[in-house]
Formats: C-alpha cells, structure tokens, sequence
C-alpha cells in the first residue's frame, strides 16, 4: 500500500500541472468557446486522471505524461484548428456584418446602384442647402453640414468611386446630389442621388473580394442584381485630428 | 463670470468676411484696417494669389487674392469688395474678400477642429469652424495663412 501512494501522487500532480498550464496558456480572446471547451476538456482530463489513479496500482510516470499531454493537445487542436483554414482567413478580413444575412440599403449614384449594409448608417438626410467649403481640402470633400447636432463632412461618392475623371462629367450645378447617407459615427455624410430600397442579403448570395489591396471599399457583389457592395467605413477618409 | 473661466475659455473676437457663399472669421487682433476697393497695380512675375500691390498712405502693400488662394473661382470686384489689410508676423498685407460682415464674439471652446481629410498643406491656414447664425463659420489662422517662403517672397514687390 505505501509502495503505491508515491506515483500516485506524481499522477496526481502531473494532472494539476496540465491543468494549470491549460489555464494559463494564452490562447487568442476571439476563439473565447474554443478556450473554454479546451479548459473543461482539460479539467476533465485532469478529473480523469486524478480519479482513474488507484492508489494500489502502481504508475509509470513517463506514460500517463504523454497521455494527458497528448489528450489535452489532440482536443485542443480539435477545438481551436479550424476545419478549412483557407476558408476561414478569408473570412476573417470581412467585416462581422457579412458573416451572416444583412440588411442592405440600395441607392444610385450616377446611374449605378450600390447596396451598402444598414448597420454602418445611422440615417440618410435629404440636401436641402450646400455643404459649407472648406479651403484646401481634396475635391471629393463637399464641405461641412451642420445636422442637429452632428456636423457632418460630405463626400462626393461620384467621385471616390468613379474617380476625378467621371466627376467633372458631372455638372453638379444642374445635376446636384439628392440624400446623403449619413454614416454609424455620424461623421460623414455620402452624397448620392437617390435612395431606393431595402433588402436583405444573404453571404452566399454574394461574391466576395478576399483581397481587396486595391479599392478596399468594394466588398463583393451581389450575385442575381449584380449590384456592389461598398463597405462605407473604408470608402471613408480617417480625419487626421479629430 | 470666474477668472478661472476667463482664463481658462478666453472670448476671441473675430472680424468676419463673405468669399461666395461662405462666411470667414480671421482674428481681430491682426486686422489693421478695412479698405474699399482701390486700384490694384498688377506686379509682374508674381505668382498667381497676388494680385497687385497698393499704396497705402506711402506705403506698397501687397493684395492676395484670397479666392485663388482658397481654390474658389474668381469674381469681379464690386461695390461690396474689400481689402483687408493684416498684419501677419510683422508683415503687412492686404486680402480682398467679396464683403466684410461684422465682428463677433466666441469662446475658444466653441471652435471645433476643421477635419483635415487631405495631405495637402494649405489646409493648414484652417483653425477651426464654429456655427454662427445657422451658417458654418470656417476661421483662418493668418499667421499660417502664407508660408515664410511666401511672406518673404511679398517683400519683394
């Protein structure tokens, strides 16, 4: 019975070990379900092993080593390694809001219809007066407009999508901007010239830009309207100091 | 009103001038004098913001054209015209506006950051923009207003 105890309690101690050690691991916070079955699995390899050690039978130390720690490592890796890694990494540089079926609200800007998801809008604003200029800004900066209590900075969305040239095709005198889409932060204002539904997408529907080096703001289209989608908060400058 | 206040949020007043539909404020402190339109010598050579030099009681002051200098397409004078003569690190110019509107008052506090949403540097002259009246005030830092390059270059004229 005593010749037992010893390498019992060496079980028992390699079994808090990799538990403890599971617990102070740094594992990734967006993987949170992932770490937690990963810590109950190995809480529940440690219970295992610490209820599965009797204390008359004798263990080999080096054994039970490489099996809880193989254990632990083959769940874990069975919880944490994604079943198509490419897949995934994709993914990951699409914003949350096309993870899953979204609201998109479709609008026109000189012709073209582009869709763009509601959530990154807080409201859109008919332009009844000119945004104020500012000097020395770029030309695809419309100005100032004081709403409510926001004070939006339009932009020429003609222009940031289509670029300088078909802009100045564009007489805005004759041919003015109609809403603007006033975006989440109630920062900036996306001037276009109607508004004209609201629809639901769904991700599968869409054909998505994985790599987007080149206009990032053009996220994927969508399949049966072949219509774009623009991911506002890239189509939007970053103010340097506000 | 507590010293700390007046200390702390001083009230700036600031001279205001029309260019097009837009209305600006530059610091009264600078403004020396406001003009009616007067003859404008062309200088030549000098690059497309002068407009000219004037004689001021004796002495040459030169006039920008601030509408070229804010991007804004260019307009006949009129009756309305004014030019601004300002004092800028001890430099001494004129600035021709559409109309100069009035003086007002404003806390430091009111002056919100104008968003710099370019590289380009003559954006720098923009202090800040206030509301006033329902219209968007935009205010001009003078002192940034022509570069030292550019300051030392008037000299010349």
């Amino acid at each position: 019975m005593n010749q037992a105890k010893p390498p019992s309690i060496v079980h028992q101690q390699l079994a808090l070990d990799v538990y403890l050690q599971t617990l102070l691991d740094e594992v990734p916070e967006a993987e949170d379900d992932a770490v937690a079955e990963t810590v109950e699995a190995a809480r529940l390899v440690a219970r295992e092993a610490l209820s599965t050690a009797p204390e008359s039978v004798p263990v080999v130390v080096s054994s039970p080593d490489v099996a809880v720690k193989t254990l632990v490592r083959t769940r874990q890796a069975k919880l944490v390694e994604p079943e198509n890694p490419v897949k995934l990494q994709a993914l990951s540089v699409m914003p949350d809001w096309a993870q899953y079926e979204f609201q998109a609200l479709f609008f026109k800007v000189d012709q073209l219809i582009l869709a763009t998801p509601l959530i990154e809008l807080s409201r859109t604003i008919k332009i009844d007066r000119k945004p104020s200029k500012i000097p020395g800004q770029p030309s695809w900066f419309m100005g100032l407009l004081d709403e409510h209590d926001d004070r939006i900075g339009v932009l020429d969305t003609c222009q940031l999508i289509f670029g300088k040239n078909r802009s100045q095709q564009r007489n805005q005198e004759d041919y003015p901007f109609k809403r603007i889409l006033i975006t989440q932060d109630k920062k900036w204002g996306l001037a276009c010239d109607e508004i004209l539904s609201i629809g639901k997408v769904k991700p599968d529907g869409v054909r998505w830009r994985t790599a987007r080096q080149k206009k990032p703001w053009l996220i994927g289209t969508i399949i049966d309207e072949l219509t774009a989608i623009i991911d506002v908060k890239q189509l939007v400058p970053h103010r340097k100091n506000s | 009103m507590s010293e700390d206040r007046k200390q702390s949020d001083p009230i700036m007043q600031w001279v205001t001038f029309c260019l097009g539909d837009e209305k600006y404020g530059i610091n009264v402190m600078q403004v020396q004098e406001v003009l009616r339109i007067t003859e404008i010598a062309p200088v030549p050579g000098a690059p497309s913001y002068v407009l000219g030099i004037i004689n001021l009681r004796g002495n040459v002051v030169t006039v920008i054209d601030t509408r070229n200098r804010f991007g804004l397409p260019s307009k006949e004078t009129d009756d309305a015209s004014r030019v601004v003569i300002i004092e800028t690190d001890r430099h001494i110019i004129g600035i021709l506006v559409d109309s100069v509107a009035e003086v007002v008052e404003m806390r430091a506090s009111e002056i919100e950051t104008a968003p710099n949403v370019g590289n380009e540097e003559s954006s720098k002259y923009i202090q800040g923009v206030t509301s006033r009246d329902n219209q968007l005030l935009i205010l001009v830092d003078l002192n940034k207003f022509l570069s030292d390059d550019e300051k030392s270059e008037l000299d010349m004229f």
